[in-house]
């Protein structure tokens, strides 16, 4: 790890704490004043969540996965999908609403588990934290699909998120997009000189687009009060983060020319 | 032939049409950005020290960037006609437009990062980022994008009118855009890396393991650029993905159509198996005409 490195454990925290505060706020703020004001704070977490998630995406795909950095994250994006339905479903037969989060979260741990195990022992692919980031990345799927989705439908009981995400067919604009958010940052960076940091805005910059479409979905459903506040934060995060990832590349790259030739070989260091 | 079948059947050919349309969209549009299998040897390119104008987007490969624009787009064309309520004819075309532009900007922006973000990681090959070819390119990639997507976004929505289909607007939409984009990087890659990066090796040698990355760089006069590889793509690659998507779509839905029921799944086996001998037999005369794959001379 390079000085000045988010250590995985810090992002695990942030990614974890972040997406469940900001789920359960969304969640309870809105049923508290029955409005739809503040849906973006489940957005917000879910940005959080795809911060963590592409860092766990980074460490396992700088194995030299190559082209199977997307598929590493579409198989993780379906394990958090059937998390996300099967605790809802658990936490309504069980009568435990409040938990619903929790339960998704810990059912995402033990599927990416099982993926880990069987891409470890079973393909026999030789990634010594295949195991741990199949675990953190499938967690931070289910919380980006729950936060997203609670964004959209105002709150995480399983009939609303049935009614208005599945139904709607909006749950696979959130797959997809909480997906390439998460993915596409490593994906868009990959190479010999790839930075944590860089990479790290990015995911910042991809999981505000990710929240913009989320506000405009929830458009359809709750009306203005819960698409105006998701998409002006969604469209303020981008910018800062689109900024700040432009300024590392600027750092980073060899150079950046308005225009030019290509360098001469004796110009090349 | 009764009056259900005949509206059915000219559903289908706005829909076949869209589909060829979005089929040459889509081709011209990851040839510029050099998306999917080609863009392995782009990215490969500067680490074997072949510096390049070219434009490198890998958002995933075409048949997981499709499907993300196409549920954009869908979404945001629900929105607008939750927001608007008009679900007339002209309300839902300004609905579908509106997602298709959403959905290029936000294409637009991954498109630049994974411009900036790949060339940044490779600094230490030298490869300098040419601002002038992020936007001049960019551009074009929206603009080929949007009328890719407004087609899919069409194509769906006409399905959904004529109720083809049981699943809800998004959804159908998302699963067009997986055929779209297998379509497009099954059919068209062909054209874009070999014919246009290897210009300079014997046809139908193949690329040898040596050559990876040996990317045609310079063009008939002044350097190449991703734009051109649209232009040579759309006089073959292009409209050959066109047709291969439009066949698809077409026929899929023409089975449906005309052969009711359980037996247009027995319509759908003898189509392939039609195409199956088709294929083989081009196969087997191109082969005879053309001989077998040489072995690249020695230099």
């Amino acid at each position: 790890m390079a000085e000045g490195e988010r250590s995985p454990r810090q992002l695990l925290v942030i990614g974890v704490v972040g997406g469940l505060v900001g789920i359960y706020l969304a969640n309870y703020l809105n049923s508290m004043t029955n409005t739809a004001w503040f849906s973006f704070f489940a957005a917000l977490g879910a940005v959080l969540a795809v911060f963590w998630g592409a860092d766990a995406v980074r460490r396992v795909a700088s194995y030299g996965l190559g082209t199977g950095v997307p598929s590493i994250g579409m198989l993780s994006l379906g394990a958090g999908q059937v998390a996300v339905l099967l605790g809802l479903a658990v936490a309504m037969n069980l009568k435990v609403h409040w938990a619903a989060p929790i339960i998704a979260l810990i059912l995402a741990a033990i599927i990416g588990i099982v993926n880990g195990v069987m891409a470890r022992r079973v393909i026999k692919m030789n990634i010594a934290i295949m195991e741990m980031s199949m675990t953190e990345i499938a967690m931070a799927a289910s919380l980006i699909i729950l936060g997203f989705s609670t964004a959209i439908a105002g709150g995480f009981a399983f009939d609303l998120i049935m009614k208005y995400v599945v139904a709607s067919g909006f749950i696979i604009a959130v797959f997809i997009v909480g997906g390439m958010a998460m993915l596409h940052p490593f994906n868009a960076c990959l190479g010999p000189d790839e930075r944590q940091k860089r990479t790290l805005n990015l995911a910042l910059s991809t999981g505000f687009i990710a929240m913009l479409v989320a506000g405009i979905a929830a458009g359809a459903i709750n009306g203005i009060q819960a698409a105006v506040p998701t998409m002006i934060i969604a469209i303020f995060g981008w910018i800062i983060y689109y900024l700040r990832f432009f300024a590392d590349t600027k750092e980073d790259a060899a150079a950046v020319l308005s225009t030019g030739l290509l360098p001469k070989e004796e110009e090349v260091a | 032939m009764d009056p259900q079948m005949m509206v059915e059947l000219g559903a289908l050919t706005l829909v076949g049409a869209a589909a060829l349309i979005a089929g040459v969209a889509e081709d011209l549009e990851s040839d510029v950005g050099s998306q999917s299998n080609p863009n392995s040897q782009v990215q490969l390119a500067p680490q074997m020290g072949y510096l390049h104008r070219l434009y490198n987007k890998a958002i995933s490969g075409e048949p997981a960037s499709y499907p993300f624009y196409a549920a954009i787009g869908a979404s945001t064309a629900l929105s607008v006609l939750s927001v608007t309520g008009n679900s007339g004819l002209i309300g839902v075309f300004f609905a579908l437009v509106a997602g298709a532009f959403v959905t290029s900007l936000i294409h637009g922006v991954y498109a630049t990062t994974s411009y900036m973000g790949r060339l940044a990681s490779q600094s230490r090959f030298g490869q300098p980022i040419y601002l002038d070819v992020l936007r001049t390119h960019t551009p074009v990639l929206m603009a080929h994008g949007f009328v890719a997507n407004f087609s899919v976004l069409l194509l769906s929505w006409v399905l959904i009118a004529q109720h083809f289909s049981p699943f809800p607007f998004v959804v159908l939409a998302f699963i067009w855009g997986i055929a779209l984009g297998g379509v497009g990087s099954a059919v068209g890659d062909v054209h874009l890396g070999t014919d246009r990066y290897y210009q300079d090796r014997p046809y139908g040698s193949g690329v040898n393991a040596a050559h990876s990355g040996s990317v045609v760089r310079k063009a008939e006069s002044g350097l190449r650029n991703s734009i051109d590889c649209a232009w040579f793509c759309s006089k073959f690659g292009g409209p050959l993905t066109g047709l291969g998507f439009g066949l698809v779509v077409y026929l899929h839905f023409w089975k449906e159509v005309v052969v009711t029921s359980w037996w247009s799944a027995l319509a759908g086996v003898i189509i392939v198996v039609i195409f199956v001998i088709m294929n083989t037999y081009l196969e087997r005369y191109s082969r005879q005409r053309y001989g077998t794959y040489k072995e690249e001379a020695e230099e």
